[in-house]
């Protein structure tokens, strides 16, 4: 059995079907490289297991250590070892960075973490990220650079030590520095036997950690399931060979917008 | 400057507070007058359940007065008169209960004069509020500013109205106002009604309203942590009120508003 097994997944949002019977599973001490291109299902993904409001579950099971992950509430299954490092964190006014972070921390233990205790792994991680010890000190993310608030993100995931990290998009924003600091840290992190899913559009960071196994999304279905090599072929070829190999054809974006000509009245075709 | 500290069981009978420090000051009933230069500062540490303070402030005063309310409140008024290049600052943290209607008007008379107004309430249980807090310019280079902010929760309601009124003849003075409500349950109420009311060319004036649920991104971003959402609500209601503790020198004070927030929310 594995650590994360799903099982037929069909997500939607806003009355939209995006996941399509995702099967999936994950194992201690993996690193899977979820792939696929814009728009197809990988963000649902991620934000599905952590339990965002926003995406509703219609079929299929995801389960976590053999316990049922679509009934626990967030905040259950970022206790029991999950943890999702967001493609845009939200800023949240007035909410200081490390009130947040303390109370993160507490709500895996039984007992409050001394002060003491608290800024003393809060400095550890902040060098480990090489984040300016002041962020912890500001409103949370509020007023970050991109590249801060993704440290800010991998600084959670230290101090949290989740038993599966996703990671979404975790190195976009970063200059080719800060890439290696977090590449540096996952690394550390895999030696101890956690599991991660990351999904990146370049193969810059999977070069650096090393993936054990890479997955391709398309359509809300997992179509490739199998060995590193095929970040490098995606990297070089785009996603076009998979049309053509697996005879899969690869859905365009929805345009958002109502197509509204000239000559045509915009409120009508708004309403239609 | 001199430090003036006001509770509970001494501020229907203001002069009493003479014994405290002020002897400069001369009381009349309720009614402060701060004298011509002087510089004063204010803690009104809860208020009575009827509350109703005068304030006039002479040329060349300051006052910064931090109000925290905490109990049950029928009605709360207060009147600031301004003479040339006064200025008043005011910090109120509502945490009170019940049912009230709440006045505040400050007439900034003469030029120059300055008056900052800062709000922080919470609503929860049946609780009722209503602030009005107007600012009334009535000569030239006067400076106002009124924020408002507030939470409701449960099935409390909240209400920030007032007028920002400037007068003809009022130029260059500059007004602006702010209103912003979260609301956390969908039986709990906020309303904003803003007004400008402008009869003068040569001025700035501003305004903005917001009312709108917490939001839900900033919930999940928060217990994806781990924190419950009973947690993250009181962290969030924590941030959102804490601008008002500025106002607050003490430290302890700061430390009843935070536990005030973790028993209400």
């Amino acid at each position: 059995m594995g650590k994360l097994e799903i099982k037929n997944l069909h997500a939607s949002v806003d009355g939209k079907e995006i996941l399509k019977g995702i099967n999936l599973t994950i194992n201690d001490g993996e690193t899977v490289a979820l792939l696929g291109p814009n728009g197809h299902g990988k963000s649902t993904l991620l934000n599905v297991i952590m339990g965002h409001p926003r995406y509703e579950v219609t079929e299929g099971s995801i389960t976590f250590e053999g316990e049922d992950v679509l009934s626990m509430s967030i905040d259950e299954r970022a206790r029991k070892g999950l943890f999702l490092g967001m493609q845009n964190p939200s800023e949240v006014p007035g909410v200081s960075n490390s009130d947040f972070l303390r109370s993160a921390v507490n709500s895996r233990r039984e007992k409050p973490i001394s002060t003491y205790n608290f800024y003393k792994i809060l400095d550890a991680a902040s060098k480990e990220v090489k984040m300016p010890f002041d962020l912890a000190t500001r409103s949370l993310n509020e007023g970050f650079s991109g590249g801060e608030k993704k440290r800010n993100e991998i600084l959670q995931m230290i101090l949290l030590e989740p038993k599966i990290c996703m990671l979404d998009e975790i190195d976009s924003g970063l200059d080719v520095d800060a890439i290696q600091v977090v590449a540096d840290v996952i690394r550390k992190e895999q030696a101890n036997n956690r599991a991660f899913l990351v999904i990146s559009h370049y193969a810059r960071l999977f070069d650096l950690i090393h993936p054990t196994r890479a997955i391709v999304i398309i359509n809300g279905r997992v179509v490739i399931d199998g060995d590193p090599s095929t970040i490098k072929r995606i990297d070089t070829q785009g996603y076009e060979f998979i049309k053509t190999e697996l005879g899969i054809s690869i859905e365009k974006e929805e345009p958002e917008m109502n197509k509204v000509s000239l000559g045509s009245c915009a409120v009508r075709e708004a309403i239609k | 400057m001199e430090r003036l500290l006001i509770n509970k069981d001494n501020i229907a009978s203001l002069p009493l507070v003479s014994e405290v420090s002020l002897d400069t000051n001369s009381f009349n009933n309720e009614e402060m007058i701060i004298k011509a230069n002087q510089v004063i500062d204010i803690l009104i540490d809860d208020l009575s359940d009827e509350t109703n303070l005068k304030i006039n402030m002479q040329k060349d005063s300051k006052a910064h007065i931090a109000i925290l309310s905490k109990n049950l409140l029928k009605h709360f008024e207060i009147t600031a008169n301004l003479e040339e290049n006064a200025k008043i600052e005011v910090f109120f943290a509502d945490f009170s209960n019940g049912e009230s209607h709440n006045k505040v008007l400050i007439n900034l008379n003469k030029n120059n004069a300055k008056a900052f107004w800062s709000l922080a309430s919470l609503t929860n249980g049946k609780d009722n509020k209503e602030f009005e807090v107007s600012i009334l310019h009535n000569s030239t280079n006067t400076i106002a500013r009124s924020d408002n902010y507030g939470v409701c929760l449960e099935e409390g309601k909240l209400v920030f109205s007032g007028i920002s009124s400037i007068k003809k003849g009022a130029i260059k003075s500059k007004t602006r106002q702010n209103a912003k409500i979260m609301v956390f349950d969908e039986t709990a109420n906020g309303i904003t009604r803003p007004i400008l009311k402008i009869d003068e060319n040569d001025i700035e004036a501003g305004h903005g309203a917001v009312v709108g649920k917490i939001s839900d991104d900033h919930l999940f971003y928060l217990t994806s942590r781990g924190l419950t959402t009973l947690e993250a609500k009181k962290l969030i209601t924590y941030g959102y009120l804490k601008p008002i503790m500025n106002g607050f020198k003490e430290e302890r004070m700061k430390e009843e508003i935070s536990s005030l927030v973790e028993k209400r929310v």
